[in-house]
Order: C-alpha cells, then sequence, then structure tokens
C-alpha cells in the first residue's frame, strides 16, 4: 500500500474515533445518532477508507464500555463499509451502514443491557439514516465541490 | 475540555511499565479487558480496582492525569450510570415515584457499569501514555503477525497514527467548534435533525484540515525514506525481560482471581 494510502487511513480512522469521542453524549446508546457514521459514506469513492472507519469504530467502542460493541459493532462497521464501495449508485452508498448497524447494535443493546429489540433497532435506524443518509451525503456533495478527494 | 483527553498521548518516563516490552502491554491489556469483562460482583470490582490503581502508580503517571482524560467523558459515565438505575427491573426498591423506579439492583448496575468504563478508558490511556508511537507499531504489527493477519505493518502503522492523531483532532474539532460558534453558528438548540445538520459547518472544515494532514504527513514520512514493512529493518529490536515475565504473570493472576470472582465467590 502506498504512503498516502497508509496516511489517509490512519487519519480517517482517528477522524471517526475523535468526532465519536468528541460528540460521546450522543455517541452511544440506544437513541443514538453517531455523527461519525457520516463518513460511511467514503469506501464508496475511496475503498481504502474501509480499513480506517473499521480501526476508528474499534477504537471508539473501547469508550462505550460493551463488550459486544467493540468486536460485533466493528465488525458490523467493516462489513457495511465494505458493502458500500461496492454499491452501484451513490444513493444506495449510505444503505448498508443504515441497515446492517441498525440490525447488529440493536441485537447487542438487546443482548448488553436487555433493551427491548424492536425498538432499538428503530432507534438506531432513525439515527443512522440521520448521520449516514442526511449528514453523509450533504457532506459527499460540498466535498466534491471542492475537489478533495482528487 | 476536550483536550485533557489523554488517550494517544505520549508521556516519557523511566516507570517498570514504560520499560515493559509492548507485546507484553497489548496481550496482557486484553487479559485485562477479559478480567474486567467477567467480574460481575462487588469482590470482583475491588480487584479490578486494585490492579488499575497498581497499575497507575507503577507507572508513575499522576492520577490527575488520569482523571484528566476521564473528565471529558463524565457526561456519557453520568448517562450510562442514570440509564442503569432507572432501566434496571429488581425487588428490593429503593425509590419510586410514578413509573419511575431505583432498586438495589439498579444503583449496583449502574455503578458496576460506570467504573467498567472508567477502567476501560483508564488502561487504553495508560498503554499510549507509556508506550511511544515507534513501540506501539513495532508492538501491533508483532501481535498482528503472531496472528497471521497480513499487511500487519501496513495495519499497525494504520492503527498508531489513529491513535497519535486522535488529540489532535479533538483539539482541532474544540477549535473549529469555537470559531464557528463566534460566526453564529448554533450546534446546542433544536431537534435532533436541526442539531445534526448544524453540525455541518463542522465537519466540513475538519474534513477539509484533517485530509490535508494526511497529505503532509505522507510527503513527510516519503522525506524520511518510509516504505512500508518491505526489507524494513529496526534501530532497537524489542526484546523480553524480566519485567515482562512479572507482568505475564500478575496479568494471569488477575484473570483467574476474575474468573474465581464470578464463578465461585
Amino acid at each position: 500500500m502506498r504512503t498516502n494510502k497508509i496516511a489517509r487511513v490512519g487519519i480517517i480512522a482517528a477522524l471517526y474515533a475523535s468526532i465519536t469521542i468528541a460528540l460521546a453524549p450522543i455517541s452511544y446508546g440506544m437513541v443514538q445518532v453517531r455523527i461519525s457514521e457520516a463518513m460511511t459514506i467514503l469506501p464508496f469513492i475511496f475503498p481504502e477508507s474501509i480499513l480506517g472507519l473499521f480501526i476508528g469504530c474499534l477504537i471508539a467502542n473501547v469508550y462505550g464500555g460493551m463488550v459486544l460493541d467493540i468486536f460485533f459493532g466493528s465488525l458490523a462497521t467493516l462489513i457495511a463499509a465494505y458493502m458500500t464501495s461496492k454499491m452501484p449508485h451513490i444513493w444506495l452508498a449510505p444503505l448498508p451502514p443504515v441497515v446492517v448497524n441498525a440490525v447488529v447494535v440493536g441485537l447487542i443493546l438487546k443482548f448488553a443491557v436487555d433493551a427491548p429489540l424492536l425498538l432499538s433497532i428503530i432507534y438506531v435506524g432513525i439515527g443512522q439514516m440521520i448521520a449516514c443518509y442526511i449528514l453523509g451525503l450533504s457532506l459527499f456533495y460540498i466535498l466534491k465541490k471542492y475537489n478533495w478527494y482528487k | 475540555m476536550l483536550k485533557d483527553i489523554t488517550i494517544g498521548q505520549y508521556i516519557p518516563g523511566n516507570s517498570p511499565i514504560h520499560k515493559i516490552d509492548p507485546r507484553t502491554k497489548i496481550i496482557t491489556i486484553c487479559f485485562y479487558m477479559t478480567g474486567l469483562f467477567l467480574v460481575n460482583n462487588l469482590t470482583g470490582y475491588l480487584v479490578v480496582t486494585l490492579f488499575t490503581i497498581g497499575a497507575i502508580l507503577m507507572s508513575q503517571i499522576s492520577f490527575i492525569t488520569i482523571m484528566k482524560g476521564i473528565k471529558p467523558l463524565s457526561f456519557i459515565i453520568m448517562l450510562t450510570l442514570g440509564l442503569h438505575i432507572f432501566m434496571t427491573e429488581g425487588d428490593n426498591v429503593i425509590w419510586q415515584w410514578g413509573i419511575f423506579k431505583v432498586t438495589q439492583q439498579g444503583v449496583q448496575q449502574g455503578v458496576f457499569m460506570s467504573l467498567r468504563l472508567i477502567y476501560l478508558i483508564t488502561i487504553t490511556s495508560l498503554l499510549t501514555l507509556t508506550t511511544t508511537p515507534i513501540a506501539l507499531t513495532d508492538g501491533i504489527e508483532k501481535v498482528l503477525k503472531a496472528l497471521f493477519i497480513p499487511v500487519a505493518h501496513e495495519l499497525a502503522m494504520m492503527m498508531t497514527i489513529a491513535l497519535r492523531f486522535i488529540p489532535t483532532l479533538i483539539e482541532e474539532t474544540e477549535k473549529i467548534m469555537k470559531a464557528q460558534m463566534a460566526r453564529g453558528a448554533d450546534f446546542e438548540s433544536g431537534g435532533l435533525l436541526t442539531r445534526a445538520r448544524s453540525l455541518i459547518p463542522l465537519l466540513v472544515p475538519l474534513f477539509l484540515s484533517s485530509f490535508r494532514r494526511a497529505d503532509d504527513l505522507a510527503m513527510a514520512m516519503e522525506a524520511r525514506c518510509y516504505r512500508g514493512g518491505e526489507n524494513r529493518t529496526r534501530m532497537k529490536q524489542l526484546v523480553m525481560g524480566y519485567r515482562d515475565c512479572i507482568a505475564f504473570i500478575a496479568m494471569t493472576i488477575f484473570l483467574v482471581v476474575a474468573i474465581l470472582t464470578r464463578y465461585w465467590l
């Protein structure tokens, strides 16, 4: 892997973890809007960021304090990021992080804190929709305007 | 306050914890986390508390530094405490007001979960506070290679860059937030959707400056002839010594005691 890609992936991981930790009150738990999930749009245009999101999520989830979230939450991000990189259209790119995280994080909350499953899936899903579709897509179009990823 | 977060920072020192091999630190932290997630009663948490205090004292990192690292996350710790207190069902009701009920089990669960979070933050911070980024990269790389994970060097380098830049980017987030607030941005009022959208003026400059930083970093690495893991040699080889043996023995005892407190006490 080229040096600039290694550096960029490392910084993406740091950015994901930093935003999650900096906005900690709304980044964890059942009613969460993890703003850093807006970054899950990145694998669509920059496939190397899959690893960055996984590492960032792994570090950020340590601060959540749930063992299941550290392993399965990070794995969910990895799988969703991979699926995003394979999506045929930008409007479909935020769909995998919404669906995968709503289901996996919903299940994690069910087993870790005995939260109602369906309600957890709905809450996490809504939070992911806001982060991935509204913020992620807005961010994508604004950043595209600056030609930042060329 | 956010810049006080200690994860990713390194404080030079000459303590026994500083001198332990990074591989030992990474593996023993896995032992510690396993023990921490296993304990579920007062005795278990007492054991974890003693081990954590012992580790902090041995590292010669001041308690104030550790507390500063925990302070920015006090809200989420309080939230964890509150959620468990009010959401855990139990028989011994301490206080009740309408649908709100506080039980003994809820208070216990809330305190345990908050302590778990505090100890997790403390121990991960202690790893980066006592290990240089280079040693940490070497340590992660060797552990990943032992697990037969491909591109171990690249992965280790990415993890180290991430850990190294977390404090920098958190500081930058705080700085941009203040700058945008000075320009009239409002991050605190409105509904969930409005508040989420109000964060765009924070995210855009943060993204742009981060990617600029990544390009500068790549250029600096290449200027120092960095070419990835291939044919890479090290001036300082990692060697395990008696300290590492002691650390492994201590953490094995810790893990066994944690298991004993869960299943036999």
